[in-house]
């Protein structure tokens, strides 16, 4: 009878949050003077941080600013902070991760934390999977309370699918939904959109809004300005390890809160540049790799900075690592200033100039385990050389140049790429491509999670760069980075190019209206025809400007 | 504000990585002292050195391999017996002659293994383990099962095969300076060439490196070839020592090279490391056998304590990994 029960209970218990008195009144947390040493630097410098129930309180500053280490302070990675933490009104000691969690602090970190090949149950109820009287896993039990945890997030995906079924927007909700398994009351979420595409950051602002009117607090770290506004109900700005503010979203603007972040005013700086547009460079000429995009013609001319907008699963990535050659071509060539080049061949189309920014610059963009100073010459290894030997004592110069002009934020040249802050290692992987001095560029997400200072360090360079006659093609989610950089853009959906936009017709709306295949973007000239007619299996007819001849 | 960290972390790791194994080969020399008198003799040290000899050039090689991210070849003891074979049973057409046969067969198989894990990504483990499967089933079927051996009347060429084991320059073997020149090549080609510095950047990360247009399936070739180049040679000796070719040649000396280059200080998930460590890593073993030799220690035994210095030093390095790995996230 009393085991019967106790099951029977289970499923109620699960549903209600754990909300005391204090919590559903106001504060659901509240930090104050909290500060923590490293050696050599304090991190955080007595920051005061309240968080109250059914509230969704930003976190921004650049990178560094500290927001990371105050968040672990929070989730407990630290055992030797000072300061008080209140949570629902009670004094807590976070000193270990399990206590944190004891406290109801859960954390939904940037990068994901699935294990792709297993199911989703097992990764949403990972290191509490119930079992049987006889140790084994309880497999309907654990389907039953995956479901519970999904329907938090409102995700109606079978929880016996592995997470490498299911898409990049779903795996996030899972993350989110194994965290919130844990009930906890205050939830940290750490740029939960960077890796989601417009339409899918939408559905996850929707849950967000449902899981704050169950009345949680969430604790919101974004670099992206317009979703703040879009979320958020209070903001705080920490800059070098101290709070600047926390302001209400209705009395500030962005201007306002770039300001507070960097500590200087933003200019129109985009508006400077005044590109001189020359010759033709790049020549992409009915680019195909089935089942990733279609007949796919573009030029880049000299000096120009080309947008690639698509939403993701556009094919805009898969697009760009074949044009410059790392995944394969099926049909369709590239030529750079006439010249063909070989398709799958990246080496040769970097000795040549044409070279690619990849848009995950952890896994192939940097060497995390190797030197600063040996990352920005990674790509460097054919020109320093002759007859097989490697000219080194070239390598300082470069290293001391790009340290300079990107101002890069590293001890020395001599530390590993993977302690630099994300800004940072951005910059060495940008620099990496600008030493060896590129005729047409490809940057995928350059400044994705990157701090204001770094990101604008970046569009400097690639300005600079597009005034020494280099094309450079933009990929970016970003859009006022995509609108305000580019001169021309061109619109990618499912796999297709829909047509191009002017300078004149570039707005963020605009932009983002064509991504969705909503705005009569001009087309490309004649050179969209449709051949072979096994190509379009996946999209046709539903797509207006390119199943035309049909 | 982690990067002051990271450097001072960084620095004591470069530190410990150097100077550590040279550390760690003093001491075995001062404990040599008091294990018996004649172990600090020039004699003794001379005959520690020709003792690692063999090893050495193997390790030489291998380095390259686990350097380049490719763990390691276990093919080699093959290669040794294969080259050494070929070699003998080509000394009809002459020494010189002979030779090159022996190490073009050799580099043979490392081409191979070359070609499989670098264009097809094959696992580099499983792949050379097969190889080295494959090849002492093909020795013994070829030459039904036997040893096989030069011809030593004196003035043969079989003669002088036997001859280059033995051979001096002064009172050092030549063994010994080949080991010595392939060390002072190895090194220069890895700081010094085109291809020691891709090696590194494939070892650090292959993903990064073929999207810094670096031709992974050539370096991963050529680590190789290296390999194999090497072992070859180590196959010769090893052959001129025993003035027979036979399969199980080389047998133990894929292991013994892995740890002798894993203790020198090249992590065996690729791009650390340099050729002095390795040269101190086949000293330490040189070191520690001799010892153990002279407390009369069998060598069984001998084998079970380089196992457990090679899953110790492992298990620093991994630990030494997991501690880096953890500031990145």
């Amino acid at each position: 009878m009393g085991a019967v029960s106790r099951t029977l209970q289970k499923p109620e218990e699960g549903n209600s949050w754990r909300m005391t008195a204090a919590e559903s009144t106001g504060q659901a947390l509240a930090m104050e003077a909290v500060s923590k040493r490293f050696p050599g630097t304090l991190a955080v410098d007595r920051v005061d941080l309240d968080v109250c129930a059914g509230e969704v309180h930003a976190l921004m500053g650049e990178n560094g600013a500290g927001k990371s280490t105050l968040m672990k302070i929070l989730t407990g990675a630290f055992d030797d902070y000072t300061g008080v933490i209140r949570i629902g009104g009670r004094e807590v000691a976070l000193h270990s991760p399990s206590a944190a969690k004891e406290c109801g602090v859960g954390m939904v970190h940037q990068e994901l934390s699935l294990a792709r090949s297993i199911s989703i149950a097992e990764n949403v109820l990972v290191g509490r999977l119930p079992t049987t009287r006889w140790g084994v896993l309880d497999r309907g039990a654990m389907y039953e309370e995956a479901q519970e945890c999904l329907g938090y997030v409102g995700l109606s995906a079978d929880p016996r699918k592995t997470v490498e079924e299911i898409s990049q927007h779903e795996a996030q909700l899972v993350e989110i939904a194994k965290v919130l398994g844990g009930k906890p009351c205050i939830l940290i979420l750490d740029e939960p959109t960077s890796s989601l595409s417009r339409e899918d950051a939408m559905r996850l602002f929707k849950i967000i809004r449902e899981l704050k009117r169950k009345g949680l607090a969430i604790v919101y770290i974004s670099h992206h300005l317009p979703e703040v506004f879009e979320i958020a109900d209070r903001v705080t700005v920490l800059r070098d390890g101290r709070k600047v503010g926390t302001r209400s979203i209705d009395d500030t603007t962005p201007q306002m809160l770039v300001q507070m972040m960097v500590g200087q005013s933003i200019d129109e700086f985009y508006s400077r540049r005044k590109p001189k547009i020359t010759d033709t460079v790049l020549r992409v000429e009915r680019l195909t790799r089935y089942g990733y995009f279609h007949d796919v013609s573009f030029q880049m001319r000299r000096g120009e900075t080309l947008g690639l907008v698509g939403l993701s699963g556009s094919g805009r990535t898969e697009l760009a690592r074949s044009l410059c050659g790392l995944e394969p071509v099926h049909y369709g060539g590239v030529s750079l200033l006439d010249e063909p080049l070989e398709p799958g061949d990246y080496p040769s189309a970097v000795s040549k100039g044409l070279v690619y920014l990849p848009e995950d610059r952890k896994e192939d963009g940097l060497f995390l385990r190797l030197p600063v100073g040996k990352n920005l010459v990674a790509a460097l290894t054919g020109q320093h050389s002759g007859m097989g030997f490697y000219r080194s004592d070239r390598d300082a110069g470069v290293i001391l140049r790009y340290f300079e002009e990107l101002n890069i934020v590293a001890a020395s040249p001599e530390v590993d790429a993977g302690t630099l802050s994300g800004g940072n290692q951005q910059k060495v992987l940008l620099a990496k491509w600008l030493a060896t001095s590129p005729k047409a560029l490809i940057l995928d997400e350059p400044t994705r999670g990157v701090d204001v200072k770094a990101k604008r360090q970046i569009h400097e360079a690639i300005m600079s760069l597009t005034e020494t006659g280099t094309a450079v093609l933009l990929i970016s989610s970003d859009l006022p980075e995509l609108v305000g950089m580019s001169d021309r853009v061109i619109v990618m959906r499912n796999g297709r190019l829909l047509g191009e936009m002017a300078k004149e017709e570039l707005s963020e709306e605009a932009v983002l209206l064509a991504a969705n295949g909503q705005y009569p973007c001009r087309m490309s000239g004649g050179q969209q025809t449709i051949h072979g007619q096994g190509l379009d299996r996946r999209e046709d007819s539903q797509e207006g400007p390119v199943s035309r001849d049909q | 504000m982690t990067s002051d960290i990271g450097a001072r972390r960084n620095l004591v790791l470069t530190v410990l990585e150097t100077a550590g194994i040279y550390a760690v080969a003093a001491a075995l020399l001062v404990s040599g002292i008091f294990v018996s008198p004649e172990f600090l003799t020039a004699e003794n040290l001379l005959s520690i050195l020709s003792g690692v000899a063999l090893l050495g050039i193997v390790a030489s090689g291998m380095a390259f391999v686990t350097y380049s991210g490719n763990m390691a070849d276990l093919s080699i003891p093959a290669i040794m017996a294969f080259s050494g074979i070929i070699a003998v049973a080509s000394l009809s057409l002459g020494l010189i002659p002979a030779l090159a046969l022996g190490i073009l067969a050799g580099l043979a198989i490392g081409a191979m293994n070359g070609l499989v894990v670098g264009k097809l990504n094959a696992n580099p483990i499983l792949w050379t383990l097969a190889v080295a499967f494959f090849m002492e089933g093909f020795m013994r079927f070829t030459w039904s099962n036997n040893q096989i051996y030069p011809d030593i009347e004196p003035g043969t060429p079989g003669a002088a095969f036997i001859e280059i084991f033995r051979m001096r320059a002064g009172p050092v073997p030549l063994i010994v300076l080949v080991m010595l020149v392939l060390f002072t090549l190895g090194h220069m080609v890895m700081t010094k060439t085109r291809f020691g510095r891709e090696s590194q950047f494939v070892g650090s990360s292959r993903a990064a490196a073929k999207a810094s247009g670096i031709r992974v399936s050539r370096v991963a070739f050529f680590n190789f070839l290296v390999a194999a180049f090497a072992a070859s040679i180590a196959g010769i000796f090893i052959t001129s020592m025993n003035k027979l070719g036979v399969f199980y040649l080389g047998q133990g000396y894929d292991f013994k090279a892995v740890t002798a280059v894993v203790i020198g200080g090249v992590m065996l998930s690729g791009g650390r490391g340099h050729m002095p460590g390795v040269f101190g890593g086949v000293l330490v073993i040189g070191l520690l056998t001799n010892i153990m030799t002279f407390l009369g220690v069998t060598s069984f035994r001998q084998n079970i304590v380089t196992g457990i210095v090679f899953i110790v030093v492992v298990g620093l390095q991994q630990y030494q990994l997991r501690a880096r790995g953890k500031d990145y996230a």
